[in-house]
């Protein structure tokens, strides 16, 4: 199975379910139904999907309107290039709502995808999920396997507040991911996949395919690393995560962001400070001037090279 | 605009032809990046560059490439751009959704609906800061105009007298959505109305009358320094049947948006469509279906030396 189609599988059991929901976005049933990821969506009698006109921030404005009322909502939203349209709801409309002690009585998500696969230039050049979120502080998930899907699809899809949810487009076609599980917070917003003493692996914005790949090559060399993924933008508690290095000391981050502003800096200042580290890898973008052209964002990686500069 | 009928129908042709090409290497995997094809606009495309002053600037969508390849004669340009290579027409640093080609007049490329709207509101009023003789054209879908730059760009535009042409290219769909799908109609000419701003509407493909229209327009945005709205109905060609969709076991009607389209092969018959909808239709009636055949061979001809 692949990752879109387990996606669409959960989206769609979800959306089945639920009455008093209103699930609208642009396309969301037509043509390739946003690449595949809501195709065959349909909602009890009570519900509605709408497929809508171009306009995201009133888009946005409406998610919260529904919400407001009573009413919960599912803006799908091909990708978060167009949310940038939406700033002003996102910030403005949401910190006003929140502000309110009794909150959203509705339910509010955008689910979408951070373009992750490259080739679209100037447009895609913001893929952290993070910048976005920091913005107003919104709570935010990336899902890039069987167990974040499974744990943060059901739980946050239709649930009283707002939030975002990304999927990655690079994943689409590929093989299902289904890493064993070790832990997972209570919020959904950090995975642990391997627990290992030989060295601390850590995932942010869509990058865990890149981790997993390194733990697995590392499980074959004899090695056991830990293996986490952070799958909302920071600040989190980092307690888990810092225990493990206190036993490895030795660090490796991925980020597949092309952020000027990592979600990994606080992380890895916190573990520097904190321990006498042996070893960190970073491995992120090297950006030159060809950040903003169309190129692949694939990142490319020698993981036995990784492995050898470990140990 | 110093063009004879023969050379303005030859541009049809070529802008048909070279795209027909670009299709082909599209359906061989040969380009990464998303390009919009434009068959089916052939004939405005033409029209807007023959009718450009010297000092105008055009501003474009994610479907540019019929307008760019107006612009420029080459073919071999744009493939490299397409593939990204350094001898592309923007050094490969555009693609194609966000090309532009300033030297030609093409200032700004938007892949974000709308976005383009406000940007070619101000450049269209430099034009009157610096005094200068010149007009803005900007083109945006009948999607774009759903968006709330398009509204207030030709309200800014209206306030404080920008010359610029807004022109619409309403082909009915948004990506896969029809205009019946997503909302009610959109009447452009009360709309425009509304905001005191003129209001022309084209139809039928026939490139010589779209000249003729777009001239007179640009005349009237010059002499008036007023912004002009024409809402040109398109239809965007190359759709085709799905039959392998899971959800459409009967197969599924798939209008053209993005893409190598599978529909259209190279050939010298270049007509798509027999009809109204179909530029190249249009100029057979026009010239004669001999003369198109001919001229299509003959950038057939051109296109495979200039590869060599
Ligand atoms: C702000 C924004 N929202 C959504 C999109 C996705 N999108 C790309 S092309 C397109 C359809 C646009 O329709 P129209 O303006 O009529 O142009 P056409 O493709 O029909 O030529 C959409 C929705 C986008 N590029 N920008
Ligand atoms: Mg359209």
């Amino acid at each position: 199975m692949t990752y879109l189609s387990f996606l669409n599988c959960i989206l769609r059991k979800e959306i089945a379910t639920h009455t008093n929901l209103v699930v609208f976005g642009q396309n969301i049933s037509a043509g390739s139904y946003l690449g595949g990821l809501t195709a065959g969506l349909s909602v009890p009698p009570e519900s509605r999907i709408i497929n809508t006109i171009n306009a995201e921030n009133s888009l946005v404005g409406f998610g919260f309107g529904l919400a407001l009322s009573g009413t919960n909502a599912i803006f799908f939203m091909r990708q978060i290039d167009f949310l940038l349209l939406t700033t002003d709801q996102l910030v403005n409309t949401y910190n006003i709502i929140r502000n309110n002690p009794a909150g959203l009585p509705g339910s509010f998500t955008i689910m979408t995808t951070v373009i992750d696969q490259g080739y679209e230039g100037p447009q895609s050049s913001s893929n952290n999920l993070g910048d976005f979120c920091s913005l107003a502080r919104i709570d935010a998930f990336t899902v890039t396997n069987k167990r974040d899907i499974e744990a943060i699809i059901p739980a946050q899809l239709v649930s009283p507040g707002f939030r975002i949810i990304a999927a990655s487009p690079r994943l689409y076609k590929t093989d299902l991911l289904e890493p064993p599980l070790a832990y997972r917070s209570p919020t959904g917003n950090l995975f642990q996949y391997q627990e290992g003493n030989d060295t601390t692996i850590i995932c942010f914005n869509l990058s865990f395919p890149y981790g997993y790949a390194l733990a697995q090559a590392m499980q074959t060399k004899g090695l056991h690393p830990s293996l986490f993924s952070v799958n909302i933008p920071v600040p989190i508690k980092w307690n888990v995560i810092l225990e493990s290095v206190k036993k490895t000391k030795k660090l490796v981050i991925f980020d597949d962001s092309k952020s000027m502003n990592c979600s990994y800096y606080a992380l890895l200042a916190e573990a520097r400070l904190r321990f006498n580290l042996q070893k960190e890898i970073i491995i992120t973008r090297h950006l030159g001037s060809d950040w903003l052209t169309p190129n692949s964002d694939q990142l490319e990686i020698d993981y036995q090279k990784v492995i050898k500069d470990i140990v | 605009m110093n063009m004879d009928k023969r050379s303005i129908a030859r541009e049809v042709i070529r802008l048909r032809v070279q795209q027909m090409v670009v299709n082909e290497w599209y359906k061989a995997g040969r380009f990464k990046i998303p390009i919009h094809l434009g068959f089916g606009h052939e004939a405005l495309a033409v029209a807007v560059s023959a009718v450009m002053g010297r000092g105008d600037w055009l501003f474009l969508t994610h479907r540019n490439i019929a307008y760019n390849l107006g612009r420029e004669k080459s073919l071999k340009p744009f493939l490299d751009e397409y593939s990204l290579k350094p001898t592309g027409v923007a050094g490969g640093r555009f693609g194609s959704m966000n090309l532009i080609h300033p030297s030609r007049g093409i200032l700004y490329t938007s892949s974000i609906l709308a976005n383009q709207f406000p940007v070619a509101v101000g450049s269209a009023f430099g034009f009157t800061v610096s005094d200068a003789n010149g007009i803005a054209i900007v083109c945006g879908g009948d999607g774009a105009i759903e968006e709330g730059a398009f509204y207030e760009s030709v309200l800014m535009a209206a306030s404080i007298k920008a010359p610029i042409l807004f022109l619409i290219e309403n082909n009915e769909w948004s990506m896969h959505t029809s205009i019946r799908e997503r909302r009610v109609d959109i009447d452009l000419k009360k709309l425009a109305s509304s905001l005191g701003v003129l209001y022309v509407s084209l139809k039928g493909n026939n490139v010589f009358a779209y000249i003729q229209a777009l001239a007179r327009a640009r005349k009237q945005i010059l002499t008036s320094r007023a912004p002009l709205c024409i809402e040109v109905k398109v239809n965007t060609l190359g759709d085709w049947y799905d039959m392998k969709n899971p959800l459409y076991p009967q197969g599924k009607f798939v209008k053209y948006h993005t893409g190598a389209s599978p529909s259209v092969m190279l050939s010298e018959e270049v007509v798509l469509q027999k009809n109204a909808d179909d530029p190249l239709f249009v100029l057979g009636k026009l010239i004669s279906e001999a003369s198109v055949k001919k001229m299509a061979v003959q950038e057939l001809a051109h296109i495979r030396k200039e590869m060599i």
